[in-house]
C-alpha cells in the first residue's frame, strides 16, 4: 500500500484560489495558484488540484481540506451566485421582525443612507397563528392546516427554501418542530430551516436572522458540495474525505455542511488563526496574537491557552469601521465565529494628506493593478509598500526572486509629490510616517482582540505572516510592549496551515430558564450538558472520527441579574452543586478582570449552556533540523544595503537569505531576512535566532 | 519644538481610540439595557483647558452635550479637585440634558499637574420623581422630573462616597441597576484615565499638549474648507412642536442661519419663551443638533473635537424652548424638541442645499415608559424608544422602521421584554402607506402593540408628529401622522395624545403607531416598477399607487397595467399644473 504524505488545503479567494500542500515526509509546503472561476467556483479547485496532481498521485493526498467565500458571495448579490427564492414563514404579527432589525440605521451622520436590502423580500414573509409565551407555555396552539395550506402556496410560488422562526422558540421550540413538519409532508422538496435548531439562543431578531442566512445559502451551498465533492472523484480520482473550513475555526464534512451552510460563512479569514493556534501547540507557546498582514488588509486574532478565542457577535456582509463591526450594516448570525479584527492597512494602502493638513491612511487601496506605485503599472499614490521601499526596508530592486521589479525612483516620486509637497515633511519622515501610522493602525485591531477583551498583550507572542507581516512585527510589538516575535518559515503560505491542521469542531447551545442560580438546579444543567454532547458526539461519528479522539468542553454564559451582557466561563463535568459553585466563583473572578470590578454579593445568573465538540486529528507533523550553532552566520548574508530603521539615522544593514538560514543561527539587529514572498526586518534592539523548524524566534534585548 | 504632522495624527488616533475603548468597557460593565442593549451613552477625553480632544459617542445628542456639560460643570465647581476625584452631575442647565443622564467627570493628573480629564454620560432607567423611567410627559417643573444631583464628589481619592451613593439609591426606584450603571461609569473613566497617561508617558505633556492644539486646528481647518462650498446667504426655517401635552398651543422654533465663507451662524431669535412643560430643551441638546446638522451635510469623517465647534456660532435667547432656565421641566427636551431643531435646521438648508438634505423625518423618538409594582412588593418599569421613517433624499428612499437624527439606540428584544416585564408583544412591523409619496418615497413607519399582562401599570408617552406631519421636499408629500391608541381589555378603543400618562390594568393593549418619513420629488415621476415592487411588498396599497404615484397595478398577474399607468400619470400632471 502506497503512504499517504500530503496534506492539501485549497482556499477561493476572490482573485486566485490557492492550493498548499503540505509534504509530512519533508515538511515542504508547495503553492499552486490558478485563477479563480466565480461562476463556477469548482472549476478553479479542479484546476488547482490537477496541476497539483502532475507532481503527486491521487492515492498518496491524505486530506483535502477547503476554504471557500461562496457564501459570502451569494449574499452579496455575486453574479451567477444568485439566491433561490427564499420564504419566512412567522408568528402573526412579527413578519417584519427581520427587516426592522434593531431600528439602528447604520451610519449616524448620512442622511441617504441605505439599510441591508432584506434578504427574504416581505412579499416572501408569511405569518401563521401561534404563540408561545416566555415561559414556553402555549398561548396559542399552532393551526397546522394553515401551514398545509401555506405550504401549497410556497409550491406554486417556486419557492425552494423555507426558515420558520417563531417568538419564544429559543423556550419551546415544538411550534416550529410541528411546523418543519407539517410543511414537509406536503412539500418533500423544499429546504427547510427552523430557528430552533440552527440558533437556540434568545434574542429574535438575531435567531430569525441567522435562520433567514441559512434557509437562503441551503440550495446553493449542498448542491456546490455535492458538485465538489463528485467531480473530485471522478475528474481527479480523490478518494479521500472532503472537509470544509467552518467560522468557527473547525472543520466539517460537506454533508453535515450542506445542512447547516451558515457556518461557513467566514471560511477562509479564519484560516490564520487556527495556523497560529496549530503553531502554538507545536512550539510550545501557550498565548499567541496573530498578525497577518498581506495587500489589502492587515488581520488580528488570538490564541488563548492553544484555542482560537471566539465570539458570537457577527454580521456577515457588515461594514467595518476602525477594526469593530457596525451594527445594523449587515445580516445578523449567531453562531460561534473566530474572533477576529480587520483593517484596511496591508501593503497596498494608499496614504494621503487631508485638506486640514493631517496624515490619513486607507481606506483606498492599489490593490493587485496598479499596485504601488514601485510596481511601476501606473499606481502613481504613495501606499506602504512604497514606504518601505523608499527606506530601504523591501528590496529597492526587486522582489519574488526577481519576477517583480522594483522602481525605487516611483515610489519615491509618489510620496514627494503626493506628501511631501503638501506638508513640511521630508521624504524619510514622511515615509517613517506612513509606516508609523499603519502600525499604530494595526495596534487598535490587535488591542480589539486582546485588551478589550480582557487579555494583557504583555503575556502573548505575536505570530507574523502573510506578505507584509514580518515587515512591521517588531514595531507591532514594540506598541504592545510585546517581546517575542514568531515569524514562520513560509509567511505567505502560513494560513493555509490553518486549513490542514484544523480538528472537526461543532457548538451546540441551549437557554437556561430560570431567574439568578437559586432557581435552576445544576442537575438541570447537566442535563441540557448531555443532550448536547450527544448531539455533537454523533455529528462527529458521522464524520468518522473516532470516538476516542471526541473531547467535549463546557461553557456557561453567566451575568448578574439585571445585566444585559453575559461572559462565557468554563463548566465542570460533571455538572454537580459543587461545579455551580466553581462556575459562580469564576464569574466574579472573570468579571472583576475584564472590568475592574466584581460584586461578589449580587445573583449571578446563568443565561446559556454551551458545549464545545473536538474531533481531534492527528497532527502533521513536520522535520527538525538540530541547532548547529556556527560561529558566524555571515555565509548567509547575500547583499547589504542602506536601510533607514528610523528617520533620524541610516545603517548599512546586513541582508539575509532566508533559504541560507540553518537552525541555531542568531542575528542581531539591524538586520533583514528576504525569502521568496516575505521581508522581515529586525529592528535595532531586537535579536533573532533560527529554530529547529526554521522559524525565526526574534526577541527584544534585555 | 514643533510637532509633525504624523506624531499629531499618532497621538489623535491613540486618545480617539482611548475614548472608544472606555464605552466598550462601560458598555459591557453596565446593567441597564438602556446602556448595553441601546448604547445610550458616550465618553470623551478633554485636555486640561476643559477642551473637547476625542469623543466616542453613539447617538449624536451627545454629540455637543457632554463637552457643554464638562465646561459648565468645572466652571461651576468650587471646591479643590485632587487625584482620584470624580464629579457627578445630572442637573440639565450645567449637563446639558435631561435628568435621568448621569455625567462623571475625572480629572487625570500626571506627576502631580493637571493633564485633562475624561468623562462619560450615561441614561439611567430611573432617577426618581413623579414617573417610573423619570420621563414624566406631563411634568411642569423640574423638581417633578426626579433627582437633580448638582455637581458632588462621587469619589474621593478613588473612594467612593456611600452617602452621595445612600442619597440617589433612596430616591430612585431601581437601585440595584442604578448603583451596577453607576460602577461601569467609574470604571470606564479609570480606563480613560489610564489610556491618557499612557500616552502622556510615551511622548511626554509637551508633545501630546502641541499634538492636541495641531488636531483641533486641523479640524477646524477641515470644517472651513467643507464651509465653504456651500454658498454663502441668510437662509430662514419655522418648525413647530404640535403642543406640549400641558397645553394644545403649538410651540414655534425659528432659526435664521447666516452662511458666510468658512463659518455658519445658526440664530434662534423669534423662538417661543420656555413653556411648563417637559418639552424644553438645555443649551447643549440644541449645540448637539447643529452640530449633528453641520456634520451631516458637511463632512463627517472629520475628527470632533474643540475645532470643529470654532467656525459654529450659535444664539439662543435665553429664557427660550432652545435655553431654558430653571425650573424648566426638560424630560423630552433632548428626545423631541431635539428632532424639531434638526427638523427646521434642515428646513433653512434644503433652501440652498436640497440635494444635500432630505426631507423630514419622523421627527420624534415615541418615549414609552411603563412600569407597576411587583408582586413581591418591588418595582418594575421599562423604558423604551420606537423609531420610525426616515425622510427620503434626492438619492435614495428614506429608511423604513428606523430612529433619525439625534438617537439610534436600539429597540430591546420581543424575548428579553416578555421574560423580564409582565408585558407580552401582539404586533411589530412596518406600517403600510405611511412612508411620504415621492420620487424617492419616504420611510416606513412602525406599528407596535402590546398587552399589559400584570394587574395594572403606569404608562407615560411621549411623541411628536401626531398633528404635524413630517414634511415633504420637492414636491414630495408629507409621512402619515403617528397615533397612540388604548385598546380596552372590554373592547373599547381610546385615542391618546401623543403626550399624556395613564394606567392600564389586565389584557388592556397599548398600540403604537409611529410617522413615516416625507418623499422627496414628484411621485409621478417614481419609476413604475418601485411603486409595483412596494404594492407587492405591501409598502404602498394598491389605491395609493393609483391615486399618490399614478401607476395601476394588475394584482392577480403581479404587474403593471401601462396602458391605465399613462393615464393617471397625464391627468395627475394636469391636475397639478392647474393647482
Amino acid at each position: 500500500m502506497e503512504t499517504t504524505r500530503y496534506r492539501v488545503s485549497i482556499d477561493i479567494g476572490g482573485t486566485f484560489t490557492d492550493l498548499v500542500a503540505l509534504d509530512e515526509e519533508t515538511g515542504a509546503l508547495t503553492n499552486v495558484k490558478v485563477p479563480s472561476t466565480p461562476r463556477e467556483p469548482s472549476d478553479a479547485v479542479l484546476n488547482a488540484m490537477r496541476e497539483f496532481l502532475w507532481r503527486a498521485k491521487p492515492s498518496e493526498v491524505a486530506s483535502v481540506t477547503h476554504a471557500t467565500t461562496i457564501a459570502v458571495n451569494a449574499l452579496l448579490g455575486q453574479l451567477g451566485l444568485e439566491i433561490p427564492r427564499t420564504a419566512l414563514i412567522t408568528t402573526k404579527g412579527f413578519r417584519d421582525v427581520i427587516e426592522i432589525g434593531r431600528q439602528r440605521r447604520p451610519e449616524l451622520y448620512n442622511l441617504s443612507l441605505q439599510k441591508p436590502r432584506p434578504l427574504i423580500p416581505r412579499m416572501y414573509r408569511y405569518e401563521v397563528s401561534e404563540r408561545c409565551g416566555a415561559k414556553g407555555e402555549d398561548i396559542q396552539k399552532l393551526d397546522e392546516e394553515e401551514v398545509a395550506k401555506l405550504g401549497a402556496v410556497l409550491k406554486k410560488e417556486n419557492v425552494k427554501s423555507v426558515a420558520i422562526g417563531f417568538i419564544n422558540s429559543y423556550v419551546e421550540p415544538r411550534h416550529e418542530e410541528q411546523a418543519e413538519k407539517c410543511l414537509r409532508r406536503v412539500y418533500p422538496d423544499v429546504y427547510v430551516t427552523s430557528s430552533n435548531r440552527i440558533a437556540r439562543e434568545h434574542r429574535e431578531y438575531e435567531r430569525i436572522s441567522t435562520a433567514a442566512v441559512n434557509a437562503c445559502l441551503m440550495p446553493i451551498i449542498s448542491s456546490y458540495t455535492e458538485e465538489l465533492t463528485n467531480r473530485l472523484r471522478n475528474k481527479a480520482k480523490i478518494e479521500s474525505t472532503f472537509m470544509i473550513m467552518q467560522s468557527n475555526g473547525g472543520i466539517a464534512s460537506s454533508e453535515v455542511i450542506a445542512e447547516k451552510p451558515v457556518t461557513v460563512i467566514e471560511s477562509g479569514p479564519a484560516a490564520g488563526v487556527i495556523a497560529a493556534s496549530f503553531y502554538s501547540r507545536l512550539l510550545g507557546i501557550s498565548n499567541i496574537l496573530s498578525f497577518d498582514m498581506g495587500g489589502t488588509t492587515a488581520k488580528a486574532g488570538t490564541v488563548r491557552e492553544g484555542l482560537p478565542e471566539v465570539t458570537s457577535e457577527y454580521e456577515v456582509g457588515g461594514k467595518v469601521h476602525s477594526g469593530r463591526i457596525v451594527k445594523g450594516s449587515g445580516y445578523p448570525i449567531r453562531f460561534p465565529f473566530i474572533d477576529l479584527s480587520e483593517c484596511g492597512a496591508g501593503g497596498g494602502t494608499i496614504a494621503w494628506i487631508d485638506s486640514g493638513g493631517g496624515m490619513q491612511l486607507g481606506p483606498m487601496s492599489a490593490g493587485a493593478d496598479p499596485g504601488p506605485a514601485c510596481y511601476g503599472r501606473g499606481g502613481d499614490k504613495p501606499t506602504v509598500t512604497d514606504a518601505n521601499v523608499v527606506l530601504g526596508r523591501l528590496n529597492p530592486k526587486q522582489l519574488l526572486s526577481g519576477r517583480l521589479k522594483i522602481r525605487s525612483d516611483l515610489a519615491e516620486k509618489s510620496i514627494r509629490k503626493m506628501i511631501c509637497e503638501r506638508t513640511d515633511l521630508t521624504l524619510v519622515e514622511a515615509a517613517t510616517g506612513i509606516i508609523r501610522i499603519t502600525v499604530s493602525e494595526i495596534n487598535k485591531i490587535m488591542r480589539i482582540v486582546s485588551v478589550e477583551r480582557g487579555i494583557d498583550p504583555r503575556d502573548f507572542t505575536l505570530i507574523a505572516f502573510g506578505g507584509a507581516g514580518p515587515m512591521h512585527a517588531c514595531l507591532l510589538a514594540e506598541e504592545l510592549s510585546i517581546g517575542q516575535v514568531v515569524v514562520p518559515l513560509n509567511p505567505g503560505l502560513f494560513s493555509a496551515l490553518g486549513l490542514i491542521a484544523a480538528d472537526f469542531v461543532h457548538h451546540d447551545s441551549r437557554p437556561v430558564l430560570g431567574k439568578g442560580s437559586k432557581e435552576v438546579g445544576a442537575d438541570l444543567i447537566e442535563k441540557l450538558f448531555v443532550e448536547m454532547e450527544e448531539k455533537t458526539g454523533k455529528l462527529l461519528l458521522r464524520e468518522k472520527v473516532e470516538k476516542e479522539h471526541i473531547v467535549f468542553e463546557r461553557q456557561l454564559d453567566a451575568r448578574y441579574l439585571g445585566q444585559a451582557y453575559e461572559l462565557r466561563i468554563p463548566a465542570m463535568n460533571p455538572f454537580s452543586q459543587e461545579a455551580l459553585k466553581e462556575a459562580e466563583r469564576s464569574f466574579h473572578f472573570t468579571h472583576k478582570s475584564i472590568y475592574g470590578f466584581c460584586s461578589e454579593d449580587e445573583e449571578v445568573e446563568i443565561v446559556n449552556a454551551r458545549v464545545i465538540a473536538r474531533g481531534i486529528i492527528s497532527k502533521p507533523s513536520f522535520p527538525k533540523r538540530p541547532k548547529v550553532y556556527r560561529d558566524n552566520p555571515n555565509d548567509a548574508i547575500v547583499s547589504k544595503r542602506p536601510v533607514y530603521m528610523d528617520e533620524k539615522s541610516v545603517t548599512e544593514c546586513p541582508i539575509y537569505g532566508r533559504e541560507r538560514l540553518s537552525a541555531g543561527d542568531v542575528l542581531n539587529g539591524p538586520a533583514i531576512v528576504e525569502q521568496y514572498d516575505s521581508t522581515t526586518v529586525i529592528f535595532p534592539g531586537w535579536i533573532c535566532e533560527v529554530d529547529e523548524y526554521g522559524n525565526l524566534r526574534v526577541e527584544r534585548r534585555e | 519644538m514643533t510637532v509633525s504632522s504624523i506624531t499629531t495624527e499618532l497621538i489623535r488616533g491613540a486618545l480617539t481610540y482611548a475614548s472608544e475603548e472606555m464605552g466598550v468597557a462601560l458598555r459591557n460593565s453596565a446593567y441597564s439595557p438602556n446602556i448595553r442593549e441601546r448604547m445610550d451613552h458616550s465618553c470623551s477625553i478633554f485636555d486640561s483647558k476643559r477642551r473637547l480632544v476625542a469623543q466616542a459617542e453613539h447617538i449624536p445628542v451627545h454629540l455637543g452635550s457632554l463637552p457643554f456639560a464638562v465646561n459648565a460643570t468645572l466652571e461651576s465647581f468650587k471646591e479643590t479637585l485632587e487625584e482620584g476625584d470624580a464629579i457627578l452631575v445630572n442637573d440639565p442647565f450645567l449637563a446639558g440634558t435631561h435628568l435621568p443622564d448621569l455625567t462623571l467627570i475625572k480629572p487625570v493628573f500626571y506627576r502631580e499637574k493637571l493633564a485633562g480629564y475624561v468623562a462619560n454620560k450615561a441614561h439611567h432607567s430611573d432617577i426618581g420623581g413623579k414617573s417610573p423611567g423619570s420621563m414624566p410627559s406631563d411634568s411642569t417643573d423640574l423638581r417633578e422630573e426626579g433627582l437633580i444631583i448638582e455637581p458632588v464628589k462621587l469619589v474621593r481619592s478613588e473612594v467612593v462616597d456611600d452617602n452621595v451613593i445612600k442619597m440617589i439609591t433612596s430616591n430612585v426606584r431601581t437601585p440595584k441597576i442604578t448603583i451596577g450603571d453607576l460602577k461601569a461609569q467609574i470604571a470606564a473613566n479609570s480606563m480613560g484615565e489610564r489610556r491618557l497617561i499612557d500616552v502622556i508617558e510615551r511622548y511626554g505633556v509637551d508633545v501630546v499638549q502641541e499634538a492636541v492644539e495641531k488636531a483641533m486646528t486641523i479640524s477646524e481647518k477641515r470644517l472651513r474648507k467643507a464651509l465653504e462650498e456651500i454658498p454663502d446667504g441668510e437662509f430662514e426655517a419655522e418648525d413647530y412642536l404640535e403642543d406640549t401635552g400641558i397645553s394644545d398651543k403649538p410651540v414655534l422654533i425659528k432659526v435664521k442661519i447666516t452662511k458666510s465663507n468658512g463659518s455658519v451662524k445658526m440664530d434662534y431669535s423669534g423662538t417661543d419663551q420656555q413653556v411648563k412643560a417637559p418639552v424644553n430643551a438645555p443649551l447643549g441638546v440644541t449645540v448637539a443638533g447643529v452640530y449633528y446638522t453641520v456634520k451631516c451635510i458637511t463632512d463627517p469623517t472629520i475628527p470632533t473635537n474643540d475645532g470643529f465647534s470654532r467656525p459654529i456660532e450659535i444664539y439662543a435667547p435665553r429664557g427660550s424652548l432652545l435655553n431654558p432656565v430653571f425650573p424648566a421641566p426638560v424630560a423630552g427636551g433632548n428626545v423631541e424638541t431635539s428632532q424639531r431643531n434638526v427638523d427646521a435646521l434642515l428646513k433653512a438648508f434644503a433652501q440652498i442645499i436640497p440635494e444635500k438634505v432630505c426631507a423630514g423625518g419622523q421627527g420624534t423618538m415615541n418615549n414609552v415608559t411603563v412600569g407597576g409594582e411587583e408582586s413581591t412588593g418591588g418595582r418594575w418599569s421599562f423604558y423604551e424608544t420606537i423609531g420610525g421613517g426616515m425622510g427620503a433624499s434626492s438619492e435614495v428612499d428614506g429608511a423604513d422602521g428606523v430612529h433619525v437624527h439625534m438617537t439610534n439606540t436600539m429597540n430591546t428584544p420581543i424575548e428579553a421584554i416578555e421574560t423580564s416585564y409582565p408585558i407580552r408583544l401582539i404586533k411589530y412591523e412596518l406600517r403600510a402607506d405611511s412612508g411620504g409619496p415621492g420620487k424617492r418615497r419616504g420611510g416606513a413607519g412602525i406599528e407596535r402593540s402590546w398587552m399589559l399582562l400584570a394587574n395594572s401599570a403606569t404608562v407615560s408617552i411621549l411623541a411628536e408628529r401626531n398633528k404635524i406631519p413630517p414634511w415633504g421636499l420637492n414636491e414630495g408629500k408629507q409621512g402619515a401622522l403617528g397615533e397612540f391608541f388604548l385598546l380596552g381589555s372590554d373592547g373599547t378603543r381610546r385615542k391618546l395624545n401623543s403626550k399624556s400618562s395613564f394606567g392600564m390594568t389586565k389584557g388592556d393593549v397599548l398600540m403604537i403607531r409611529t410617522p413615516g418619513g416625507g418623499g422627496f420629488g414628484n411621485p409621478c415621476e417614481r419609476d413604475p416598477q418601485l411603486v409595483l415592487r412596494d404594492v407587492l411588498n405591501g409598502f404602498v396599497s394598491i389605491e395609493a399607487a393609483k391615486r399618490e404615484y399614478g401607476v395601476a397595478v394588475d394584482l392577480s398577474s403581479k404587474e403593471i397595467d401601462w396602458k391605465l399607468t399613462e393615464r393617471l400619470r397625464k391627468d395627475n400632471q394636469q391636475r397639478y399644473e392647474q393647482w
